[in-house]
């Protein structure tokens, strides 16, 4: 072949390819936009078995759950990301990664706060989420870690303190159970659902875990409920203000200049609490802090 | 002389059996249509559409690969590359030319089964619809998607072996139909780094995510005139990008 032939072909190539490739770019950014109405994937589960799953991995089931939990994470992933609240796929997608791999712990331990979280963080099944748990257990019956999970779905999401207590007190008697099971155990029979309880239930998960994220969603609770402590206790000197001024204060600075607080306090992420008229204390709206009974209002 | 190459290419492909596969495809089909109606209720037309199409998609696959890894090699490996070369032909005339032939191929093959489907449709259904007409475009994608398979196999095959070509194809081609996830795991993972490269791949990888509309077509869901536009213009871009590196591999290559 002759060199010009050559050299052309390449010069074709080297300038041909980087403009064709910038073309493509723009072009894959509307298709994008057009594609997903064409495609508009309804969540689909083909094969609904575990059982038949499993033989039909020829003995590579463990690597199969491996592939089927990543597919749950990533399903739930999108779905809290795309703001979608119906997680219908997640306890299908979750049953056949355990029943593919009934040792998976970790797809049992996510997979119950995915479905048990209420929306839109979640599934809001707690009982799909105990259903789960129970057959961890069921499946690894020596780890104590799972009576634990249990016991914190029916004292947190189910609000069902006798079986929470309960099962506690079962996890307890597993080999290597800590102590503070126990402790937890006696806690809930005595004291129900107090806030002195969720909060050493929280501090348990967030002392005790090793993920990053179960430690931020711990700590998160944790400070949601000092806020809500803190609120209740405002309220109170706001109580105390109107008995005193007839009125209730504008502000917690009021408060402190009336000599009824020592300082204006602060939520744990340093934001000061906003009092409205009705003396309720609320969230700043520019705090970080969350609660599902304070919310944020705007200063008056 | 690139209409020749490609006319014998297509001739060759007739001469090796390669369109037996439509028998298969015809008994599958058959087979559905006579199945389904017994062992299931209301989805006939939606197996039928599911199964034809997948059945095209994936028979063209096979093909385009199988046969695209070979275009090339087959032809120094037997030595009569260096007759075609010897007449006013240039390397790149005859690789277009055997991107063309294997194209029509496809294309007759396609067109068959696709007529095949029409036929099983229309016995399960007695009857065509307005919305079947996705049907069409469906395939259509399909042949956008052949064609860029084929020009990833001419290109490996340009300096690899057939079966290195065939894992090297396949390889991109499920990368491709998998971009989409790709680029959904570094927007999970919340990581800017991993984010940034996985967005990149996605854009790199030829995307066969796009020529996706079988769902659509089972059910009649309407694919817009634009987005057919845009499909072709993606994929002339792609296959011309795809044919110009391999023109430039080939014409490089010490064929002595």
């Amino acid at each position: 072949m002759k060199q010009s032939g050559r050299k052309r072909n390449i010069w074709a190539a080297a300038l041909g390819i980087p403009l064709l490739l910038a073309a493509a770019y723009p072009l894959q950014r509307r298709i994008d936009a057009r594609v997903r109405t064409v495609q508009q994937e309804k969540d689909e589960l083909m094969l609904r078995s575990g059982r038949v799953l499993k033989k039909l991995s020829l003995g590579y089931d463990s690597l199969l759950a491996d592939i089927y939990w990543t597919r749950a994470v990533q399903y739930y992933g999108g779905k809290r990301r795309d703001h979608d609240p119906n997680f219908e796929l997640l306890a299908p997608l979750l049953d056949l990664t355990t029943t593919l791999d009934p040792h998976l712990l970790v797809a049992y331990k996510f997979g119950a706060i995915f479905l048990a979280e209420p929306p839109p963080k979640g599934a809001g099944r707690p009982d799909l989420a105990v259903n789960l748990i129970r057959r961890a257990i069921m499946n690894n019956p020596e780890n104590w870690r799972l009576w634990a999970d249990l016991g914190f779905i029916y004292y947190w999401d189910m609000k069902d303190y006798k079986k929470a207590a309960e099962a506690y007190m079962e996890g307890s008697r597993r080999p290597g159970a800590r102590d503070w099971m126990k402790v937890m155990a006696a806690k809930i029979a005595e004291e129900g659902g107090s806030r002195q309880t969720s909060r050493f239930l929280w501090d348990q998960v967030y002392r005790s875990t090793e993920d990053p994220n179960i430690r931020k969603n711990a700590f998160e609770h944790l400070q949601s409920l000092k806020a809500e402590e803190d609120a209740e206790r405002l309220e109170e000197f706001a109580a105390r203000f109107r008995r005193r001024f007839g009125r209730f204060p504008a502000s917690a600075r009021e408060l402190v200049e009336a000599g009824i607080l020592p300082g204006v306090p602060l939520d744990p992420a340093g934001y000061s609490y906003v009092l409205t008229p009705d003396g309720k204390a609320h969230l700043n709206p520019s705090s970080p802090v969350t609660s599902d009974v304070l919310k944020p209002v705007l200063p008056h | 002389m690139t209409w020749v190459v490609a006319l014998n290419t297509f001739r060759e492909a007739v001469r090796d059996r390669v369109l037996y596969n439509l028998i298969f495809f015809a008994l599958l089909m058959i087979a559905a249509a006579v199945l389904v109606g017994q062992i299931s209720i209301g989805i006939e037309h939606l197996v039928i559409v599911n199964l034809g199409l997948t059945a095209i998609s994936i028979f063209g696959l096979v093909m385009a690969i199988f046969i695209g890894v070979g275009l090339v090699y087959k032809e120094i490996d037997k030595r009569t590359l260096y007759a075609l070369l010897a007449r006013p032909l240039r390397r790149r005339q005859f690789l277009v030319g055997k991107y063309a032939g294997l194209l029509l191929t496809l294309a007759v093959n396609t067109a068959l089964m696709t007529l095949g489907l029409a036929v099983a449709l229309f016995y399960v259904s007695r009857t065509f619809v307005r919305s079947d007409l996705s049907i069409l475009v469906a395939v259509y994608f399909i042949l956008l998607k052949l064609a860029l398979v084929t020009a990833l196999a001419l290109l490996f095959s340009c300096f690899s072996t057939p079966m290195l070509s065939t894992v090297f194809t396949l390889g991109l081609y499920l990368a491709g139909t998998f971009s989409t996830d790709i680029r959904s795991f570094g927007e999970v993972t919340e990581s800017p780094a991993l984010g940034a490269v996985t967005k990149f791949l996605y854009y790199l990888l030829p995307n066969f995510n796009n020529f996706n509309a079988i769902a659509a077509a089972a059910y009649g869901r309407q694919i817009p005139l634009i987005l057919v536009a845009q499909n072709t213009a993606y994929a002339a871009i792609y296959i011309t990008l795809v044919l110009l590196a391999a023109a430039a591999i080939f014409s490089n290559r010490d064929l002595k």
